[in-house]
Order: C-alpha cells, then sequence, then structure tokens
C-alpha cells in the first residue's frame, strides 16, 4: 500500500464509524496478535511432522479431542494447495491471454484436464512425489495437497484468464501509453481487474477440495495404504468403523471450520474486494465485522507503512527502472524467443510421446473390460441427468420463489449458504446409514450424493436469475392478468434460462467429477459399490490396474467436454442472445 | 423631362464624379444597380464599389458571380471586409464560401481572422498570444505515408487507413473530424505511438516514435483505474517513469489542482461525476508533462453542460500556457467543438480513411459562437462531411484509391427514413442538414445515414448541405402504412443492389428460402467483419420493412414474401 492508500484506509474506516484509537486499542489488537502467533505455531508443527519419516499407516485416533488437530491440519493442507492453485492461475492464465500461439492449445487443454476427475491423477501424483522424498512424510503430503490442486485450481484458471481477456481496450491502452512496468501493470490493472472473480472461483474451489477431502486424505494405492492425519481421514474412518458418534463429531468439526474460514478469511476478503468492482457508480457494500477490526487497527497501518510500503515502492521502481531501459536496448528478446520456441517444441514433443503411451495402453484392454466401462459411462450418465432433472424440479420453483421476494431472501439466503457450504461427502455416511435402514443401496445413495453437492449450483444461479427480473416485465404480467402457467411460460423460463444454464453447466461438471467418490465408499469395513464409470475410476485406483484407470479417464473427460460443446455451450449461445434482458 | 437617376449615373461617370456616382447608384434597385454595375469595368467597378455605404454593398455583392463577388470585397479595406461578411444574408454567404475554390477561401479566411486578431488585441490586449500572427511552429510528430491495413482470415485485405501524411507542429491545437468509423481513432493511436502503423512511418522529432513517447492520452471513456483513488490514479504513469515516491506525490498534486481537483485526492473514481472523472484522466495525462496531448473525444462521454464547462477550462489552460503541452491533438466527431478549439482542422474521408481537407482556422480565443465566422467554418465543415463525393481540393494530396464495386447500404432503419421524410415533408420540403439535426436533437454522424438512405432511395436529393424531399418522397411521406408499403418496396427494389440481389437469389431456389450467412459471405470480399453486420442488417430492416422477404432469427434463414414474387412476375402494383 501507497502512503496515499494507507491514508484513505483511514478515511474509509472513519466511514465504519469505530475509530476510538487509546484504550480499547489494546483490546483490539489482541485477537491479531494472537491469530499471528498461532500460525506460528501451526507452522512449526507442521514443519516438524513434514520433515519426519515416512509413516504409510498412521492411526487415526476416533478421539473428539485429536479433531482440532486434525482440523488444522486439513486446512493447512487446503491452504497449501490453494496457494499452489493460484500460483499455477497466475502464471497458466498469464500466459494463455497473451500467447496468442499457446492460447489455441492451453485452452482446450484446460477445458479437459477440468473434466477429469480427482482420483484419476492419485497414481502419477503419488507416485512421482513419493519417488521424490522417498524417506520423508513431505512426498506424501506433498501428494495428497497435488491431489486437492487438482480438484480446485481449473475454474480459478479460467476465471482469471477470462478477466484478462475483459480487460476494457481503453484501460489496457492507457497502461501501454504511460509505459507501465509489467510488474506495475500487474498490480494496478490485472490483479484488481481479476480480483472479484478470482475470489468467487477461489471460495468454489476450496469449496471443492472439502468436498473430495476424504478421497485425497485416505486412498489405497495398488497394495499401499495411504492415510494422512486429517478431517477427512477421520470421517473416512469413522465411516468405516461404523462409528455413528464419531461421524457425527466430524461432521460438526468439519461444518464449524468451514464457517469458522468463510468468517475469517472469505466474508472479509469479498468486503474488501468491492473496491475492485469494475462499475462506476458505488452501491450498498457487503460487510464484514472482522474487516472493520482490521482497518480500525493500528498495528496493520504500521506494518504496511514500515515494511509493505518501502518493499512496494522499491519494487515499483526497480521494474520501472529495469522496464525503460528494456525497451532503450531491445536485443534480448530475441534470445528468450529461442527460449521459448525451444521450450515449447520439448513440451510438445513429451506430450505426444505420452499420448502414443496412453494409446498402447488402452489398445492392450479387453473386449469384457470395454464393455464394463461402456456400461458404466451409460449408468453414471443416467444418474447424473436424473441427478440434474431432480435438482432442477425443486430449486427452480423455489429459486424464482426467493429471487422474487425480498423479504423471503433475507432470511432463506443465509440459510441456503450455510446448508451448501456443508460438502455432501461429510454427510454421505450418514445418508447411506439411513438409506441401508430403509433398504435402499448406493443405486439411489449415489443419486442423493450426487444431488446435495450440485443442487447449490442451479438454486443460487435461479435466485440470481429472478433477481434481476425487471419490475416493470412483472407488472406488465399482473397488469394483464397473466394465468400462472403463462406467467412461467412469457416471462419468468425465458428470464432465468441463462443463469439456468450457467448452473446446469457447473453441476453437471461437478456431478461427473462427483460420481468417482459417490458411486464407490468404505462403510463399516466394506467396500459398497455400484456399476458406474465413478466406480470403475475409484476401483481402479485403489487395485492400481492403470489400463482401466487410464481408459475410464479418457471416456469421462471425452464425455464431459463432448456434452459442453454439444450442448451446455449451444444452449449458451441460444441464452445470451435470445434470453438476455438487455436491450 | 429630369433626366432619371440611372442617366445622371452614367452622366456622374463619365466625368469620373466617383463619390455623385455612388450617391445615385444607391438610389436604384439592388437588381437595376447590380445589373450597371455589372456591365462596367473592372477599373470603374472597384471605386464605386468602395464608395457605396456596407447597407448597400451587402445586398448587391450576392448578385455577382463569386470570383467578382472576391475581387470586389478585396477593394475594400480589411475592417469593412469583416463588416460586410457579417450583413450578407446567411443563405448567400453560405453559396459564396461553397463555390469559392479551397485556396481562395483559406486566403480569405485568414485575412478575416487577422483583421479580428487585431481588434480583439485591442479590446483585450492580455488574451493574445506572445507571438502574433502566425506563429512559429515545428514539427514534433511528422507521420509519412503511414497505413493501416487489417488481413481478414480469408485472404482479403481491409484498409482501415489509406497512405497519408499528417504533421503534427507545435503551438497548434489539432482537430482530427471525420464521421464515425473513419478511423479517427485508428489515426489517433498510430501518431501516438499505441499502434503500428502497417505501412509508413511516424517519427518523433527525427527518431522513431518508439523510441521517445512523451504523450498523454485522454479517452472517451475515461480509462481510470477504479481500485485507485484519484491520486493514485495521476501517479500511474509517474510511477512507471521510476520517479521517486515524493517527487511523484508533488507533481500528482500539482496536476490534479490544475485541473481543479484539490480536495479529491483520495476519492475514487465511482465517488465522482463523469465531468470530474475526465478532469482525472485529463491530469493524468499533463502528470507525465508530455509534448503533445492527445484527445480521443474526450468530451463525448459528458452531458452537453459539463462538456461545454471542460473545454473552456482546457483552453483556459492552453492560452495561459499553464500546461506544459506544446500541442494537442483532439479527435472529435463534434463540429462545433473543432471549431471552437482547434487551430488546424483535418476532415477524414471514410473507406479508408484519407484526409479531405486540412487548414488552418486563425480566429483569436476565446471564439464566439454566434460569430458569423464562426458559423463560416461550421458551415464549410458541414459542407466537406455531408458530401462524401465532393472533391474538396484539400491542400494534401489524396492518394487514388481502389473504388469499391458494390453500393454501400447507408445504416439506416426503414424507420428512420420514413421519420425524417415526414419531418422534412411538414417543414416544406428542404432542410439545411445542420438546422435539421439540431432540431431533431441528433448527432450529425446519426443524421447522416439515414440522409444517405432517403437519397439512396430516390425520396431526398441532398446538395451542398441542404436536404430536399423529391416528388416520390412527399408522395410516401403522405401516403397511408400500405401505400408507403408499396412505395418503399419499389423504391429498394430499384435503387438497392444487395436487396434485389437477394431477391432474385430467393426466386431462384425452388424452396425460396436461403441462410443468410451465404449472404454474409458475398459482402466479405467487399467489407470488413463489422460493415458485412451493418449491410446486412440494413438489407433485413428494409427488405422485411417492404416485405420482399422475411426472416427467421432461429434457422437464420431469408424466405421470399408471397407478396414479392406477386410483384415481379405481373409487373403490377401489389394488392393491397
Amino acid at each position: 500500500m501507497s502512503e496515499s492508500g494507507s491514508a484513505s484506509k483511514v478515511s474509509t474506516s472513519t466511514a465504519w464509524g469505530v475509530v476510538s484509537p487509546g484504550a480499547t486499542s489494546f483490546a483490539r489488537e489482541l485477537p491479531i496478535v494472537l491469530a499471528g502467533i498461532g500460525l506460528f505455531y501451526a507452522v512449526l508443527v507442521f514443519a516438524h511432522y513434514w520433515s519426519g519419516p515416512v509413516n504409510f499407516r498412521a492411526q487415526i485416533s476416533l478421539s473428539p479431542a485429536s479433531l482440532p488437530k486434525y482440523a488444522l491440519f486439513s486446512v493447512l493442507r487446503l491452504v497449501a494447495a490453494y496457494i499452489i492453485s493460484l500460483v499455477f492461475t497466475l502464471i497458466y492464465g498469464y500466459t494463455a491471454a497473451y500467447n496468442r500461439r499457446a492460447e489455441k492449445f492451453m485452452i482446450p487443454l484446460l477445458d479437459t484436464l477440468q473434466s477429469i476427475p480427482v482420483l484419476s491423477f492419485l497414481p502419477g501424483v503419488m507416485i512421482s512425489m513419493v519417488a521424490l522424498f522417498p524417506t520423508r512424510q513431505l512426498g506424501v503430503e506433498l501428494g495428497s495437497i497435488l491431489l486437492i490442486f487438482t480438484g480446485q485450481v481449473w475454474n480459478m484458471t479460467f476465471s482469471f484468464y477470462s478477466s484478462l481477456k475483459t480487460i476494457p481496450s481503453e484501460m489496457r491502452e492507457a497502461a501501454t501509453a504511460y509505459r507501465l512496468s509489467w510488474w506495475q501493470r500487474f498490480w494496478q490493472l490485472e490483479l484488481p481487474q481479476a480480483a472479484i472473480g478470482l475470489i468467487w472461483n477461489s471460495m468454489m474451489s476450496v469449496a471443492g477440495g472439502w468436498f473430495f477431502l476424504m478421497a485425497c486424505e485416505m486412498f489405497v494405492l495398488g497394495n499401499r495404504d495411504f492415510r494422512l492425519p486429517g478431517l477427512g481421514s477421520y470421517l473416512q474412518t469413522a465411516a468405516n468403523s461404523g462409528d455413528t458418534r464419531a461421524i457425527l463429531y466430524g461432521i460438526a468439526a468439519m461444518i464449524g471450520t468451514i464457517i469458522l474460514m468463510d468468517q475469517v478469511i472469505w466474508r472479509p476478503v469479498i468486503a474488501w474486494a468491492q473496491k475492485f468492482k469494475l462499475e462506476q457508480v458505488s452501491g450498498e457494500a457487503p460487510r464484514s465485522p472482522i474487516l472493520s477490526l482490521l482497518r480500525s487497527s493500528r498495528l496493520l497501518p504500521f506494518v504496511s507503512r514500515s515494511w509493505i510500503f518501502p518493499l512496494r515502492e522499491k519494487l515499483d521502481l526497480h521494474f520501472a527502472q529495469k522496464s525503460t531501459e528494456l525497451s532503450a536496448s531491445s536485443g534480448k528478446t530475441r534470445r528468450s524467443r529461442w527460449f521459448i520456441a525451444s521450450a515449447t517444441g520439448l513440451a510438445l514433443a513429451g506430450i505426444a510421446y505420452a499420448v502414443a503411451k496412453m494409446l498402447a495402453m488402452i489398445s492392450t484392454l479387453s473386449v469384457i473390460e470395454i464393455r464394463h466401462i461402456l456400461l458404466g459411462a451409460g449408468a453414471t450418465f443416467l444418474r447424473v441427468e436424473f441427478a440434474l432433472l431432480l435438482a432442477a424440479t425443486w430449486t427452480i420453483p423455489a429459486g424464482v420463489a426467493i429471487g422474487l421476494r425480498p423479504r423471503l431472501s433475507a432470511v432463506a439466503q443465509p440459510i441456503a449458504q450455510v446448508a451448501a457450504s456443508v460438502p455432501a461427502t461429510a454427510l454421505f455416511p450418514i445418508i447411506l446409514m439411513i438409506l441401508i435402514r430403509a433398504g435402499g443401496g448406493l443405486g439411489i445413495g449415489s443419486i442423493v450424493l450426487l444431488l446435495i453437492g450440485t443442487q447449490w449450483y442451479i438454486l443460487f444461479n435461479v435466485i440470481a436469475g429472478a433477481t434481476a427480473i425487471p419490475a416493470d416485465l412483472k407488472e406488465v404480467c399482473s397488469t394483464y392478468r397473466l394465468s400462472l402457467l403463462d406467467r412461467w411460460r412469457t416471462l419468468l423460463l425465458p428470464a432465468i434460462f441463462p443463469y439456468l444454464i450457467t448452473g446446469f453447466v457447473t453441476a453437471s461438471g461437478g456431478a461427473w467429477n462427483a460420481s468417482i467418490v459417490a458411486e464407490y465408499f468404505h462403510f463399516r469395513g466394506e467396500t459398497i459399490s455400484t456399476l458406474g464409470l465413478g466406480s470403475i475410476i475409484s476401483q481402479a485406483t485403489d487395485s492400481g490396474n492403470f489400463r482401466v484407470l487410464l481408459a475410464a479417464t479418457v471416456i469421462m473427460a471425452m464425455i464431459v467436454v463432448t456434452i459442453n460443446r454439444l450442448v451446455w455451450r449451444r444452449l449458451f449461445s441460444i441464452a445470451t442472445t435470445r434470453f438476455t434482458l438487455q436491450g | 423631362m429630369v433626366p432619371s437617376n440611372r442617366e445622371r449615373f452614367h452622366d456622374a461617370l463619365d466625368r469620373t464624379q466617383w463619390d455623385e456616382a455612388a450617391a445615385l447608384l444607391q438610389t436604384l434597385l439592388p437588381e437595376d444597380a447590380a445589373g450597371i454595375l455589372r456591365k462596367l469595368s473592372f477599373d470603374q467597378q472597384q471605386p464605386l464599389f468602395r464608395r457605396i455605404s456596407l447597407d448597400t454593398a451587402a445586398g448587391l455583392l450576392p448578385r455577382f458571380p463569386y470570383y467578382d463577388q472576391y475581387v470586389l470585397l478585396h477593394s475594400r479595406t480589411g475592417e469593412d471586409m469583416r463588416a460586410l461578411v457579417d450583413k450578407i444574408n446567411p443563405d448567400d454567404r453560405m453559396r459564396f464560401f461553397d463555390e469559392l475554390p479551397e485556396e481562395a477561401w483559406q486566403r480569405l479566411m485568414d485575412e478575416l481572422a487577422i483583421e479580428s486578431t487585431a481588434r480583439a488585441e485591442k479590446s483585450e490586449p492580455q488574451r493574445t498570444l506572445p507571438e502574433n500572427g502566425p506563429q512559429f511552429r515545428e514539427t514534433i510528430i511528422d507521420a509519412r505515408q503511414v497505413e493501416k491495413a487489417f488481413e481478414q482470415p480469408d485472404g482479403n485485405k481491409i484498409q482501415v487507413v489509406a497512405p497519408l501524411d499528417l504533421a503534427i507542429e507545435s503551438n497548434t491545437i489539432c482537430a482530427l473530424l471525420g464521421p464515425s468509423g473513419s478511423g479517427k481513432s485508428t489515426l489517433l493511436r498510430i501518431l501516438s505511438g499505441l499502434t503500428r502503423p502497417t505501412g509508413g512511418s511516424v517519427q518523433w522529432r527525427g527518431h522513431p516514435i518508439e523510441d521517445n513517447r512523451n504523450v498523454g492520452i485522454v479517452f472517451q471513456s475515461f480509462a481510470l483505474f477504479p481500485w485507485l483513488t484519484v491520486l493514485e490514479n495521476v501517479e500511474v504513469p509517474l510511477t512507471a517513469r521510476a520517479i521517486e515516491h515524493r517527487v511523484r506525490h508533488q507533481q500528482a498534486l500539482k496536476s490534479i489542482g490544475m485541473v481543479g481537483l484539490r480536495g479529491f485526492e483520495n476519492a475514487y473514481p465511482k465517488e465522482l461525476s463523469g465531468g470530474m472523472k475526465q478532469r482525472v484522466g485529463l491530469a493524468r495525462a499533463l502528470a507525465v508533462e508530455p509534448e503533445v496531448l492527445f484527445m480521443d473525444e474526450p468530451f463525448s462521454a459528458l452531458d452537453v453542460l459539463t462538456a461545454e464547462n471542460l473545454r473552456g477550462e482546457l483552453l483556459q489552460l492552453w492560452t495561459d500556457h499553464q500546461i506544459p503541452t506544446k500541442s494537442i491533438f483532439l479527435v472529435t466527431h463534434n463540429i462545433e467543438e473543432a471549431v471552437f478549439l482547434a487551430d488546424r482542422v483535418v476532415v477524414l474521408g471514410k473507406h479508408p480513411a484519407r484526409i479531405r481537407a486540412d487548414f488552418r482556422i486563425p480566429l483569436a480565443h476565446p471564439r464566439e459562437r454566434k460569430s458569423a465566422q464562426f458559423l463560416v467554418y461550421v458551415d464549410y465543415i458541414y459542407k466537406v462531411m455531408t458530401q462524401p463525393e465532393l472533391d474538396v481540393g484539400s491542400l494534401t494530396k489524396v492518394p487514388a484509391l481502389r473504388k469499391l464495386s458494390v453500393q454501400v447500404l447507408p445504416h439506416a432503419t426503414a424507420g428512420g427514413i420514413a421519420g425524417l421524410l415526414e419531418f422534412l415533408n411538414d417543414r416544406g420540403g428542404q432542410e439545411d442538414l445542420y438546422h435539421l439535426a439540431e432540431e431533431l436533437l441528433m448527432e450529425v454522424d446519426d443524421l447522416f445515414p439515414i440522409v444517405d438512405g432517403a437519397v439512396l432511395l430516390g425520396f431526398a436529393e441532398s446538395r451542398q448541405g441542404d436536404v430536399q424531399i423529391t416528388s416520390t418522397g412527399k408522395e410516401f411521406a403522405e401516403a397511408d402504412i400500405l401505400e408507403r408499403k408499396r412505395l418503399f418496396r419499389d423504391a429498394v427494389l430499384s435503387h438497392a443492389m444487395l436487396i434485389r440481389q437477394i431477391r432474385k437469389a430467393l426466386e431462384r431456389k425452388s424452396d425460396g428460402a436461403i441462410p443468410l450467412e451465404f449472404f454474409h459471405d458475398v459482402l466479405d470480399e467487399h467489407f470488413s467483419q463489422e460493415d458485412v453486420q451493418r449491410q446486412t442488417d440494413t438489407a433485413l430492416n428494409w427488405g422485411r420493412y417492404a416485405e420482399i422477404f422475411g426472416y427467421d432469427s432461429e434457422t437464420g434463414r431469408l424466405t421470399l414474401e408471397p407478396a414479392a414474387k406477386i410483384t415481379d412476375s405481373g409487373e403490377e402494383p401489389p394488392p393491397h
């Protein structure tokens, strides 16, 4: 922050009406100081554990007393995965947005990677990480973190990429005309422009991380059994042993952690990020008590003034100087172009080799195996579509009802948000228990899990769509006394259509990915599974059957990408051309 | 019998009694006086004209051909010339300036302006610039044979800017005018070094423009960073120059003070009005003390009053030498704005952009919008802009261009054309384009295509800045809706090539349906992507209104309307 920046912060904090330096100031700083110390301790514990020797069969204690430690481990794992995701996002998105040649293959590649379920990455990631650090816990840990990373990085990358692509051309020209260094352009134009999209997608990504946490912290790979201390493995162990009380403890701990993170991290971040809104008019802004605490604190401005500001100033000037020197002598570019060309060539060769190997591996599959995979794909397809249909039948009327009534919305929205933040996988053991008692099996259970996991995307989008319906259109409907059916046909459905499609796209992709945990479950010491592509992938991972794993993954990626291109993208273009409310 | 005044006049003339002859001339009817004068030799005309009163002279002058008017005007003193030009009936004055060749016109305008500068100096000596008369000008940015062309995916080249020369000089506000889509902004970006031309070179004091770009740019959309405060926004270009914090801060504050934004340093752009946002844009541009200040339609996004206010303040900063900027290059589509601000006006033509006129406006600042000279310049620019075919013999040579072999449909809706015709009909059938735009509260840019459409369809004629309704146009304006559709259909089928083509193609198909895509491909050869869209939009609008063909946006197919078929086969008026 520049000095002027912090000055403006002070002026904004007066707007919060909480500034009274002096007496209460220490009480206010205390939580911040304590939080800092806590963080330091956590890193210390984690580092010690990481550098320790490998412990494949760690005992997961089901005692509630160990829950805080497990929660901490899980959170740190998620945070580490998130940081890697962020770095990857920035580099990949930046390259794809600015290198036209790279963009042509980077974006379809991203599309494909997004459709590959987490578990399919498991063998590759785990084997390479363990090989990298054979004697340290670090290898296994890194493997788990990378698995979480593969589940949460893609949508963040897409968001960053499209934000970069949609920077208004005159703002970009201003940056060029005033010769901003890449450093200054990144901090003052590109990152702020991408901030809001990146934050919302980060929230979604971390939620996805919680969803797959059980699969990422405890898994079998061939003859090796991996268990990492954490909330996910706690829940999984509890489910395995059928310990209902432990399951409930685990769920409570998980929900508590999620709500805490929401309050301590996401809400303040969202409230703070309002200043990155591109709209040129001010409106009602979300608030966060934690953010006001931070803003009224005198510690942070002090740190900002004495540490961050001088550092940033130094970096700004350094890069500005470098950029002016660079433009004076432009001989360097040729060498770097050579470097990029050869690196691209190497990467392409590597990809070609991998594709050839993959095809060779798949071609060894027997007819029975292939038939099994195709049957499974069909079963999962039906399951996913059925879950989407079920989700739509209740979320469309409910979403419209909430969106059209501000008073109902004020009550229902927060409830729905809390409900949506609970990962469906955590509830799965309980649902399964009820279903088994009622006589159902995993065939129905998996649909329920897919439904719980994906319905929220549709609900929130429908609410947003219904809220955006202009009042005059609603008045037209009541003036001409349209019947309920006509009202839905002429106004409500067309108006929410673009939002509905957006919801469906996310839900559909998510449901396919979720099938790997929904169709295959370790419960009370036994493995319950049902026919489906997800269960084939999970089973292949467990048994170390790479050929089947590969083939099933390729099929799933192909199905998801095809459905996206053929169905959703077309519907989306219809939605944006015919059913848009602008003009 | 008492000799008539006419005889006495000739008598006085024979005796070379100029004063007496002049006095007698004034007693005659203007047309008689003009007739007599015209028959005299130039040696006699001049002394007589010099002696008659201004009012008589103003009445007589328009009755002469323009070359005589020009010479007669010059027989009087500079002061009188100005007064005479002011006194002549505006329509006659407009005609005179229209007919006058470019060079003569420019010279006359210069002479008139020097007079007014001298007068202004007498009344308000502090207003004028240190160097009087023609100022010292040196070239700062020099563009030679710059052009811009885009390669279409199918290999077709679309020329956006034709090769042209343009220099930006010091001590000058230069306004670049042109219809929308004429490549004004592209040219600004080439001159400022933001975009590389596809041909030619741009030099900044003898060096390539990329090497030293001491420019500031003010954008139409302001292009402020909404997450930075006013102060931080103004500091952005200074940080990029690696200027140390303390100095940066002071420079930014100075710049903010200059544009009158003191007290708003810590405000965010979204808290400011449009006018204040553009002040921030200006402060940011001025913070780097640019040698040339580029402004891309800087006042277009503002309301009329705010824009006027800001223009005035900019001019004040400029004339008082408060800003270090040596030259301002302004892109605008507002003619009055150009005449109000600019020392030099460059008018661009489109398809592709080329210089159609380039002249100086040597009037002193501040300029009076109601003055005759101001209006003369406005009229003249309107004339150039409303008549794309007119060869104004501009000072810069216009390179030979590849003529488009296809007809360009103006981007106007059938409803817009109908509205224009009704309005014209109510006004007695003829109107000055400039007044028309004013009365309809339209930008002249938006009015042109509608007028072009009416002209193309034979509903109106456009001559020297006037639109006149034709007999068919009048018939159309007074007809009922069905009759209108018939007239429109006839007009479209006989004048609009593209629509005729579409109809022919549809008739040849057995099912009478063709995807619109097909015509896109046909047009692709001649137009840019954007223009193809405009062409088909217009064709669709006209064709649907005329019920020549229908279009289903879901299937993207054009279908023949039955009515159109009947007209064609029977060559009879369609049934009502």
